[in-house]
């Protein structure tokens, strides 16, 4: 029962399981971005926006997948 | 109690808002926030600048009216033809609105065109019904704001503009002395470029205000012409004074100081004449005698130079002329003003040629990065199921990915924080305030309150966005009617609509290009530098008299316009990327770009023809090897700025003119010599001065150039 997808509760108002992994992978991707630019290991990838973009959507699988179950 | 101007303008706002709401209501029209988004973005500091901006958002809604009408007609239950004509005549407007003149008419066409046809969507039942009722509210909003500020504390620009004149004259006559003072080795560059950039701040503050000036006070309508007629010799006197300083940057203080005994004495002749426009200005019963001030070239002197220094002191006393002749004319265009001259005549305005169509590539880029915002949107609105907003994301991308196009320098993250904040205080008045009204009594004072609250807390021009979010969310959240209903949906699908929006303005703004500073930076500078290169490849090509070639035009029009675009990015550069994390460094690059600028328009203006063709010949091999260098110099530029080490090319540069100094005195000195008469003796001083001003601020910039370290600006990083 326990992996399956349930809406997160905040003050009474239901939010999808799908956002609240997508929130988190959002933060972890920029999290990260911002590390890789600290230490200049940015300047390995060919086209950064894409790198952030495909990084936020690997964290809210592996969120959504492993944590959040959605 | 006395109020102060803030809260006196803030009072004024507040107080149409709520009658705008009140005729609205009482009309029982639909949408009445429509006209409280006409009394928010019309209302500015003085009654003029507010009917100029009323009058560009009403006729704006005038042309996108029948546009909203013309693409449903077009395109009935055709979706994508719909969008895509949508899209392209939003494009067209943000392209359009990038000229400072008129800029807002364009917005509003653009945005509120696509208002109404996204309200109305591709079947258009209602768009007839919604097209006149937006019309009719934004003239309410209008017409309640002007009556409002004509009647109460009426503030005319009339007043600004006297302080405004006098603040423009006093910082042109700042900026005279400055260069002064740099000739003599007292002031930096930054110095005059600073008191240059206080100069324009000015001149652009004069010039918003005489127009608002010329709608609100009738001594400065009445006056109109002579106004215009004061605007455009003061601007001519801007550019003789950017000129002088331009040709300054080759000059040695003793030289000059030394041929040109008087320039002191000139120099505070002539800071007199600035003070006298501004007494007279001040003071229309202030009188001043008005006599040419001489400055008188020691020729023998001058003569003992060699040739090359000889042609930049004459070229720089050339250019102090012409700004003298220019402060003269001022002077008349004052007296004139304050009628105690006759008005001289003006200028015989130049015929108008054929003028070549210049496509500016920064606000075509703007226009296809609003056009993919609407696109990313409208494609969100139709695969994404129950895409919280729906149709609000498509209408809303367009205003703002219009307003983000003209601010290219304002990262898009900024705005979730206003806007998600502006979504909280609107929420909380709406769940917890609002259902506690019964009479419009209570709703008016909440409005007043609200309005009050924000325009005074926002009333800085930096707060702008603040107090446009602040206003239109809460208006747009608390959606007023006649029959008012309350859902807390309305609040939360807000707060989840903002996200989204940023999210796909985030897109968007990577389309056509990076937005991070240091590449746009870097983008422009590489133009620049390729489109030196086609001009100096072009001078003597182009036929005098013909038709401009599109190309060239486009040159030209790259090399005026690119200095200021620069400058606008330097403003906002990461302090990481900067040495000593401060602009200085980025500043003076662009301080040598604008004076290369000012260096190659001498040198296209230098005339070659009216030279005797024996002497032209004689040089001809010297001319063209130095073109060929510095051609090569501007291709090597334009993939590497920093390509160019100072102290070789200074060194070459030396060798160089001392081998063409030989080489002039050998020609003019060998029995067949050639004779020149004093006009062609001044043409090829000039046609000298030109090439060795040019080359030494090419120096100038590649000093400047190696304290930026290009490799780590050219690294990849994450926005």
């Amino acid at each position: 029962m326990n992996s399956m997808p349930h809406e997160f509760v905040l003050g009474g108002i239901y939010m999808p399981p799908l956002l609240v992994a997508a929130l988190l992978g959002v933060v972890a991707a920029v999290a990260t971005t911002r590390a890789l630019n600290r230490y200049r290991l940015s300047r390995y990838f060919a086209y950064p926006p894409l790198v952030q973009l495909s990084l936020a959507v690997i964290y809210t699988v592996v969120i959504g997948t492993l944590f959040i179950k959605v | 109690m006395i109020l102060s101007r803030t809260a006196k303008e803030s009072l004024k706002t507040a107080l149409a808002l709520v009658i705008a709401y009140a005729i609205a209501l009482s009309m029982d029209w639909d949408r009445p926030y429509w006209a409280g988004f006409a009394v928010a973005f019309v209302s500015l500091s003085s009654i003029g600048q507010s009917l100029n901006k009323a009058a560009l958002r009403m006729a704006g809604t005038l042309l996108a009216v029948p546009m909203a009408f013309l693409l449903l007609a077009l395109f009935p239950q055709e979706r994508w033809l719909f969008m895509l004509g949508l899209s392209l005549w939003v494009g067209f407007c943000t392209y359009m609105a990038g000229v400072a003149e008129r800029q807002y008419f364009w917005i509003c066409a653009g945005f509120i065109c696509a208002l109404i046809c996204i309200d109305a969507g591709p079947g258009g039942v209602n768009a007839f019904d919604i097209a006149i009722l937006r019309a009719q509210e934004t003239g309410l909003g209008i017409l309640v704001y002007s009556l409002v500020a004509s009647l109460l504390w009426p503030v005319r620009s009339g007043q600004q503009l006297d302080a405004s004149v006098q603040q423009y004259m006093a910082a042109e006559k700042a900026f005279y002395h400055a260069t002064h003072d740099q000739l003599l080795g007292r002031a930096s560059a930054a110095d005059v470029q600073e008191k240059l950039e206080q100069g324009l701040q000015a001149q652009r503050q004069f010039a918003a205000l005489l127009a608002a000036a010329t709608a609100d006070t009738f001594e400065v309508w009445e006056s109109k012409q002579a106004w215009q007629a004061f605007q455009q010799q003061s601007a001519a006197v801007s550019r003789s004074l950017s000129l002088w300083r331009g040709s300054l940057a080759g000059l040695g203080e003793v030289e000059f100081r030394q041929v040109v005994p008087g320039l002191d004495q000139a120099g505070i002749k002539l800071e007199q004449r600035f003070s006298d426009i501004q007494a007279m200005l001040g003071d229309a019963a202030y009188a001043a005698s008005l006599s040419p001030i001489e400055l008188t070239v020691d020729r023998e002197q001058a003569r003992a130079l060699p040739p090359f220094q000889q042609a930049e002191l004459a070229a720089a006393a050339e250019r102090w002329r012409e700004l003298e002749s220019g402060t003269r004319q001022l002077f008349q265009c004052v007296a004139a003003l304050q009628g105690q001259i006759e008005a001289p005549e003006p200028p015989a305005a130049a015929p108008a040629g054929k003028r070549a169509l210049v496509i500016d590539i920064e606000r075509l880029g703007g226009a296809i990065s609003v056009m993919a915002a609407m696109w990313i949107a409208y494609l969100a609105w139709i695969y994404v199921p129950d895409l919280p907003g729906g149709s609000s994301v498509v209408m809303m991308s367009a205003p703002l990915g219009m307003n983000l196009a003209l601010m290219p320098q304002l990262p898009v993250i900024k705005m979730l924080k206003p806007l998600m904040l502006s979504v909280l205080a609107a929420g909380l008045i709406y769940i917890f305030i609002m259902p506690q009204l019964s009479t419009f009594l209570g709703l008016g004072l909440l409005l007043f309150i609200f309005t009050f609250a924000v325009t005074y807390l926002f009333a800085a021009p930096e707060q702008a966005l603040g107090k446009a979010f602040g206003l239109v969310l809460f208006l747009a959240i608390a959606s007023i009617s006649n029959d008012q209903t309350y859902s807390f949906l309305v609040v939360s699908t807000n707060a989840l609509v903002m996200p989204i929006l940023v999210l796909i303005l985030l897109i968007a703004e990577q389309i056509p290009r990076s937005p991070l500073p240091e590449k746009n930076f870097q983008r422009l500078l590489a133009r620049y530098f390729r489109s030196s290169e086609a001009l100096l490849a072009a001078i003597g090509r182009q036929a005098t008299g013909s038709a401009p070639d599109r190309q060239y035009a486009r040159h030209v029009y790259e090399i005026q316009t690119l200095p200021k675009k620069l400058r606008a990015w330097t403003r906002v550069m990461p302090p990481q990327l900067l040495p000593g994390g401060k602009p200085t460094a980025i500043a003076d690059v662009v301080t040598d770009i604008e004076v290369l600028s000012l260096r190659l328009n001498d040198l296209m203006k230098a005339d070659a023809q009216a030279l005797p063709p024996p002497l032209i010949e004689a040089m001809a091999a010297e001319f063209r090897a130095w073109h060929q260098e510095i051609l090569g110099i501007f291709r090597r530029l334009s993939k590497d700025p920093g390509a160019i080490d100072q102290s070789s090319f200074r060194a070459g540069l030396d060798r160089a003119t001392v081998h063409m100094e030989d080489r002039i005195r050998q020609i003019l000195d060998r029995p067949d010599r050639i004779r020149l008469n004093e006009e062609q003796g001044v043409d090829f001083l000039q046609l000298l001065a030109a090439y060795r001003g040019f080359a030494g601020a090419l120096a100038e910039y590649a000093g400047s150039a190696t304290a930026i370290d290009w490799p780590s600006w050219r690294e990849e990083r994450f926005a």
